[in-house]
């Protein structure tokens, strides 16, 4: 199958790709960072411009100059002046001259530096090199066959084009971040010496990078005045880089359109799970970490230098296990209330004729409306008449009552959906009501009542306002009360809040993730929410 | 049916446990609620006389009542406004089909799973200025030269709490879209893309329409649950400064726990109890007509 528009669209195709690549190498030529080094200071007090002291001065940073120059560094000299008024009211006058060195650098100097980032650099070059290649390699000997009918090695080669594309467009982003994180935070935490884990190796690259190895005394001070800059040119990186991967996708699809489409989505997804995820990892790493390093300014790892699990046997002797029982007792207890309550009512909804269905229905929804909170002060009040303020009981009723609603509407959709037939069949086999309700019926609305049990759990289990304010014995406190105990007004003790958050945050959501799927099918209809 | 339907009186008996216990930790509440608030309460919480509007007058001239209402509606607007559209595009975007679905929409349910009183606690860690995480994560990655100060002011404080706020609510909106969009046929886009509608049309036209129902219904009930979401604003903040920074449930709290004036507390429970019947009473509408379509 031969075809001439294709060979011509896949020369285009190639053609596009290779001016990718040369706009990166010419990219890559530029000098994108530049680095403005102070390679000597000198002050001088009581100096104003133009007297003796000054010329007297001025004179020594210029020979200083002079020897700079003279090794081959285009340096520069700044002057400035500061002015004071000192106790006696006269103005003073510092002046500072220092020289400063600009060295640009283009990205080509990465490549045998030793610097961290310089690996990725080199993969980058590699990556997109070898991109061009296999799209040759894939397209000359087949250039004018239809895509459809592709041998296999040429099919291979342009997709490894195309994924080889992928990672030097991922690659990019990632070696930009790496160098200002090194030249603008590590460097300085090195000056500040607040890190000296690592620093010779990172001074004599910068020395080797900046300086070609000849800077090994000086280069304390060259770093403590560095002042580095990227040029936002260094972005263009990524467009040339994402022609080169749409022409490499073009070689392979013969269309565009549809594979950027894909490649969007999977972005935007993985995004969105980054973002979801990223509270619960802060949770995870700080449960773990030393108290001395939840407040550390200069936290400079993605993970907890060393594991602490001392955390978990302290939040133990705080009384955490106790909170984790009540909360437990809570949720059990409201759940089995609120089951036992509202499967009854359910099947009399969904299998009874009677007077009054419809205004018990709507009285139903509208007790799912109010939230507890508002009716803080009533159901306090309420509580203290039945001396069952500061219980454990009292919040498994609460919570019973407020997760009723829900329970009947999820049940009462469970039993309709499942034909009447089943159970009359029972009866005419001699059952009475009672067996063929809990032989027949409830076994086969299994899902629905899974589904309805563990969302009242959940519901109960995160509770937190009703338990402030009717519980006040620290033994009685649900697990969500009882994390507040390490966050007191002055002082929060992070690791112990987050390791008790994490016990209490891991079961629910396993829980949750066994009934999502039948979430998304009985929602709308029970309309829920904790 | 007949022979399951049994005695006149038995339903009754069926549903018994259940009205019981709604009458009692529901309805009893909101009667207690009433009357405290035609009472003269005094700061020890004993109850006095009938005193007609005063607890309400009291409640509408306390000085930060104004910025309360508005934070309360602004809280709500952003917070639902926002959490719908983001929730809505979510919906739109997993109901394609890629490889790892499950494991994302696994993910997506994270914080509906997570009690509010911890997902509060984090993001106030994540924007601590000095040993925060998000100034570290991002100075270590080199987005921002230097720190950034988070909660410079109260007003920054309350989009914060407005962001947490969205950030819990979003995948409740999520998923119930998602189950709007799942009962959508198929063979409608099919027989839209036949005719050469393009992608903006099919969504004006066939999605909106057929997943509105379920957007209402996730609308309605999340301006109830937001207005009554308590524990991100009393965990982050606690309406600090001067209830700048109160909704209205963080206010009446704090107002008939702390400051002992149960009075005017109850009025804004009764004020915020009428909001709440007529949210609650526009959902019954929604959910009645389409108990009557299905």
């Amino acid at each position: 199958m031969k075809n001439a528009a294709f060979s011509r669209q896949n020369r285009i195709a190639l053609e596009l790709m290779l001016v990718g690549l040369i706009l990166c190498a010419v990219l890559f030529s530029l000098p994108l960072y530049s680095f403005d080094a102070n390679v000597y200071t000198k002050k001088s007090s009581n100096t104003f411009p133009g007297d003796d002291k000054y010329t007297a001065a001025m004179e020594e940073v210029n020979t200083a100059a002079e020897e700079y120059r003279a090794q081959g560094f285009s340096v520069e000299i700044r002057e400035d002046q500061t002015l004071r008024t000192n106790s006696k009211g006269e103005t003073t006058s510092l002046m500072t001259f220092t020289i400063s060195e600009t060295i640009g650098k283009n990205l080509w100097s990465f490549f045998s530096s030793a610097l961290p980032s310089a690996h990725i650099f080199r993969c980058i070059t590699l990556l997109l090199a070898l991109s061009f290649l296999c799209a040759l390699a894939g397209t000359i000997p087949s250039a004018d066959t239809v895509h459809k009918h592709l041998d296999p090695r040429a099919r291979a080669l342009r997709s490894a084009a195309c994924a080889l594309g992928v990672l030097a467009l991922f690659l990019i982003p990632v070696f930009v971040m790496m160098n200002t994180y090194f030249f603008s935070r590590k460097l300085s935490l090195y000056s500040a010496e607040l890190l000296t884990e690592g620093k010779e190796n990172a001074w004599s690259a910068m020395d080797a990078f900046l300086f070609g190895g000849t800077a090994v005394d000086r280069m304390d001070a060259v770093l403590k005045g560095l002042v580095f800059q990227v040029s936002g040119m260094i972005w263009l990186l990524l467009p040339a880089a994402l022609l080169m991967l749409l022409s490499a996708v073009q070689l392979r699809f013969g269309a565009v359109r549809p594979a950027l489409l894909r490649g969007l989505l999977y972005f935007f997804v993985t995004v969105l799970c980054l973002v979801t995820l990223y509270p619960y990892y802060v949770m995870l790493i700080t449960a773990f970490r030393s108290n001395a390093e939840t407040t550390d300014m200069y936290f400079l790892h993605l993970f907890p230098t060393k594991w602490i699990f001392q955390n978990l046997t302290d939040i133990i002797n705080r009384g955490v296990p106790r909170y984790l029982l009540n909360s437990l007792l809570v949720a059990g207890g409201a759940t089995a209330i609120a089951m036992l309550c509202g499967i009854p009512a359910a099947y009399a909804m969904a299998r009874m004729r009677f007077k009054g269905k419809s205004i018990f229905l709507g009285f139903v929804i509208m007790s799912q409306m109010f939230s507890p909170v508002v009716l803080l002060i009533g159901i306090a009040q309420l509580m203290s008449t039945l001396h069952l303020n500061d219980s454990v009981l009292g919040l498994m009723l609460i919570n019973a009552a407020f997760n009723q609603a829900f329970a009947i509407w999820l049940l009462r959709g469970t039993f309709i959906s499942i034909s009447p037939e089943m159970e009359q069949a029972a009866l005419i086999d001699g059952c009475n009501t009672r067996q063929s309700l809990t032989r027949v019926l409830l076994p086969m609305a299994a899902p629905g009542i899974v589904t309805a049990l563990i969302f009242v759990f959940i519901n109960a289990w995160n509770e937190y306002t009703i338990s402030t304010v009717l519980i006040s014995t620290a033994s009685n406190r649900p697990i969500t009360v009882g994390i507040t105990q390490f966050s007191s007004f002055n002082m929060i003790e992070w690791q112990y809040l987050f390791a008790a958050s994490l016990l209490a945050t891991i079961p629910v959501v396993i829980l949750f993730m066994f009934i999502e799927k039948y979430l998304v099918s009985g929602l709308t209809s029970g309309g829920v929410k904790g | 049916m007949a022979n399951l339907t049994g005695k006149k009186w038995r339903p009754y008996l069926w549903l018994l446990p259940s009205i019981v216990l709604i009458a009692v930790f529901v309805v009893y509440p909101i009667l207690i609620v009433f009357r405290l608030s035609f009472s003269e309460i005094s700061k020890a919480g004993i109850v006095g006389d009938f005193i007609g509007f005063r607890n309400y007058s009291d409640a509408v001239s306390l000085p930060a009542f104004k910025t309360v209402m508005r934070n309360t509606l602004w809280w709500v607007l952003s917070v639902v406004g926002l959490s719908t559209l983001f929730g809505f595009i979510i919906a739109l975007v997993i109901n394609q089909r890629f490889h790892g679905r499950k494991i994302v929409r696994a993910i997506l349910i994270f914080p509906w799973a997570t009690s509010l009183v911890i997902q509060a606690s984090v993001w106030n860690y994540i924007i601590k200025y000095e040993y925060g995480n998000l100034n570290n994560l991002l100075l270590n990655l080199g987005i921002i030269r230097q720190a950034i100060n988070w909660r410079s002011s109260y007003q920054v404080e309350f989009v914060w709490e407005c962001a947490v706020g969205i950030f819990v609510t979003v995948p409740f909106v999520t998923f119930c879209v998602l189950s709007g969009l799942q009962s959508i046929d198929s063979s409608l886009y099919e027989a839209a893309t036949m005719d050469g509608a393009g992608f903006w049309s099919k969504l004006w036209n066939i999605t909106l329409p057929l997943v509105r129902p379920s957007l209402t219904v996730s609308t309605v009930l999340n301006i109830i649950y937001v207005f009554n979401s308590f524990p991100i604003v009393y965990t982050m903040t606690k309406g600090a400064p001067a209830n700048k920074t109160d909704t209205m449930i963080t206010f009446l709290y704090m107002l008939s726990f702390y400051d002992r004036k149960k009075g005017p507390a109850t009025a804004l429970s009764v004020i915020g109890f009428l909001i709440l019947c007529l949210c609650a009473g526009a959902y019954m509408f929604f959910v009645m007509r389409k108990e009557e379509e299905g």
